[in-house]
């Protein structure tokens, strides 16, 4: 139940955040998981490095030197809170920026390029930069992973993890009020209009280049602070970075969101919802499911299966998802909604 | 192996694999993301042959390949076909061809690790390379993926110049509606072109193994290349697919090899690099790719 909550903040502010892009400005981000790197990057090829250089220690390799600079600070949080929380604060506001610097940079090529061109460029540049950072074992350990600190180390380990749950919450709920809040303000409704026809955007003098920009760049950022959140949970970057990224951190957020409803964050939490509960139970009963159907394999495979069979079915009878888009609420809208006189 | 030796094996299969995206691109405007699984599908179905039946790769080649045909064929009657009817969009196909690979994924996993009980032994990554034969000096894989290049090509300019069906087929994908006004069923072309596509692909995985590691998710390592390679060309031209494969498994092996003898073998794991760099570059100064550059204005200016 504890892991089935904990995954449901880390998605749902993947899913808000690929909503926002994809939803609402029909942004086809097929790279989605660029941004969780550079989230796991800030923490572990950035933050790491400091504390490196703070601490003193030395290692043979970078994750050794990772290891061994995790266990001081560790050692630090644990008789002071007041630095893990700040630690904390530091990593989300790094990733937080270089989210939105980087995701500014990624959506660069949409300025020539549209739909399927675009999508294909942003998958490959999110495919490419994982393969560099899992192969190459200076950036962030690689295939070996690096540890990272462990920022509620002052908290008993037996509730460490309902911390980390809760925290995940916190932060999935203030960014889906912020959601909500852009959504429903003009920003939002630009954002749908440059979806549905971006000519009609342009020719009422509004620039698309710079919304496609400044809508990656948010959104980019929401997801990297998930990067750097997750991976302050994991302790290790491998939770991030692994070949498995791309199913992982690209194709299930696309999945939560067509499933929950596209340009509607309540939909999408109540996919995200849906698609962690199933994800979860099966991979706790998967050793029982495993034994009853006498199954000669790993049950993981069985589930790539069932959520690509999920995503198809969607597409096809459900393409408006749980919930259907709704009108955006303006402030007359709700006035004459509520029977108040205008 | 010598080095050009294997960017030209690399670079044979490479086209065999981009034209397999750009056949279907052309008929059914889906870039298709599983078709590194495609690959992935002959080579495991290779190796099951050849584990099982003590078939020798190169021998299990044709059944391979009418097997990945029918992949092909069942991936658009089964994802692609329902969608085209309901009139998706091209994000909605594409986000249904992602759908699809990772549903291969899931069956590639399950056929390998139930093949490695079967065999009583690990089936999950393997090498054809020691069972290759050698000829004047040169792997035979050399000349086994040239000629399955030449025999591909041969089958293709027969096809579409000297029968009817091909001249339907190019009919069709020039322009469907009027090859339809004109009586050609738009239907049969697109399903013989999936055929085409998944026959390819699995061809070319069946050979790739005598080249490099197989593992379930190769097909993700290098559908990266795969679309370079198309895009390079054009993405609609098959001609442009031959041209664009040549283009990045010539330059992904040969620049890695020298820039690793510079720089040290550290650089090796930047190879992918290069092929997502020379996509980047086509898509932003000649998108519609090579074949659309007007050589003879170059001649002309020359003159």
């Amino acid at each position: 139940m504890i892991t089935i909550l904990l995954w449901f903040g880390v998605y749902a502010i993947v899913a808000i955040s690929l909503n926002i892009e994809y939803g609402y400005g029909g942004i086809p981000n097929f790279g989605r998981a660029f941004a969780i790197l550079i989230g796991a990057l800030a923490v572990g090829a950035i933050v790491n490095r400091i504390f490196i250089a703070l601490t003193g220690v030395s290692g043979v390799t970078y994750s050794a030197a990772s290891g061994f600079a995790k266990s001081k600070i560790d050692a630090l949080i644990s008789s002071n809170p007041a630095y893990g929380i700040l630690i904390l604060l530091f990593c989300v506001a790094l990733a937080a920026i270089l989210g939105a610097i980087f995701g500014a940079i990624f959506i660069l090529p949409s300025a020539k390029l549209k739909s399927d061109y675009l999508a294909i460029t942003l998958l490959a540049i999110s495919e490419v930069s994982f393969i560099v950072s899992y192969y190459n074992t200076e950036i962030v350990g690689g295939y070996y992973g690096t540890p990272t600190p462990n920022v509620l180390a002052f908290i008993p380990g037996e509730s460490r993890e309902i911390a980390y749950t809760i925290l995940m919450l916190i932060f999935a709920a203030l960014i889906f009020l912020l959601a909500e809040r852009l959504m429903n303000s003009p920003y939002g409704r630009l954002l749908k209009a440059m979806r549905e026809d971006e000519d009609v955007v342009e020719s009422f003098g509004k620039d698309v280049m710079k919304i496609r920009i400044k809508t990656v760049a948010l959104g980019s950022s929401l997801a990297a602070i998930v990067g750097a959140l997750y991976t302050l949970y994991a302790g290790n970057v491998s939770g991030v970075v692994n070949l498995f990224a791309r199913v992982n951190w690209t194709f299930y957020p696309f999945l939560m969101v067509l499933l929950g409803g596209m340009a509607n964050n309540r939909g999408v939490l109540a996919g995200t919802f849906l698609f962690v509960a199933v994800w979860r139970l099966l991979d706790q009963y998967k050793h029982e499911i495993a034994a009853v159907l006498n199954l000669p394999f790993d049950v993981n495979w069985l589930q790539y299966i069932i959520f690509g069979a999920l995503m198809i079915l969607v597409l096809y009878y459900r393409p408006e998802g749980l919930i259907k888009e709704q009108p955006i609420r303006t402030e007359p809208i709700k006035e004459i909604k509520s029977g108040k006189k205008v | 192996m010598s080095v050009v030796e294997g960017a030209i094996i690399y670079s044979n299969l490479l086209v065999l694999l981009s034209m397999s995206l750009t056949i279907t691109y052309i008929t059914t405007s889906v870039p298709n993301f599983a078709q590194g699984s495609f690959a992935v599908f002959g080579s495991y179905i290779a190796f099951a042959l050849f584990k099982l039946f003590e078939i020798h790769p190169y021998k299990s080649v044709p059944l391979v390949f009418i097997l990945g045909g029918f992949l092909g064929v069942v991936t658009y009657f089964l994802v692609l076909r329902p969608l085209i009817k309901k009139e998706a969009s091209v994000l909605i196909l594409m986000i249904a061809t992602l759908a699809w690979d990772l549903i291969l994924l899931g069956f590639l996993g399950i056929f390998s690790e139930t093949l490695g009980k079967m065999i009583g032994g690990y089936a999950s990554r393997f090498i054809f390379t020691p069972y290759d034969f050698r000829a004047f000096g040169m792997n035979g894989i050399f000349f086994v993926s040239s000629a399955a290049i030449l025999l591909c090509l041969f089958g293709l300019a027969v096809l579409f110049y000297k029968t009817k069906f091909g001249i339907a087929l190019r009919a069709s994908m020039e322009n469907p509606q009027l090859a339809e006004v004109m009586g050609v069923n738009v239907e049969y072309t697109r399903i013989f072109s999936w055929f085409l596509s998944g026959s390819f692909s699995a061809l070319a995985g069946a050979l790739l193994p005598f080249k490099q590691e197989i593992v379930q998710s190769t097909g993700a390592l290098i559908i990266v290349s795969i679309f370079a390679a198309s895009i390079v060309g054009g993405l609609s031209s098959i001609l442009g697919a031959i041209l664009g494969g040549y283009l990045i498994g010539i330059s992904e092996t040969l620049v890695t090899f020298y820039l690793s003898k510079l720089f040290g073998t550290g650089v090796l794991v930047y190879s992918k690099l290069i092929p997502l760099v020379i996509l980047i570059v086509v898509l932003l100064y000649i998108p519609q790719g090579l074949v659309s550059i007007r050589w003879s204005k170059w001649r002309w200016s020359r003159h």
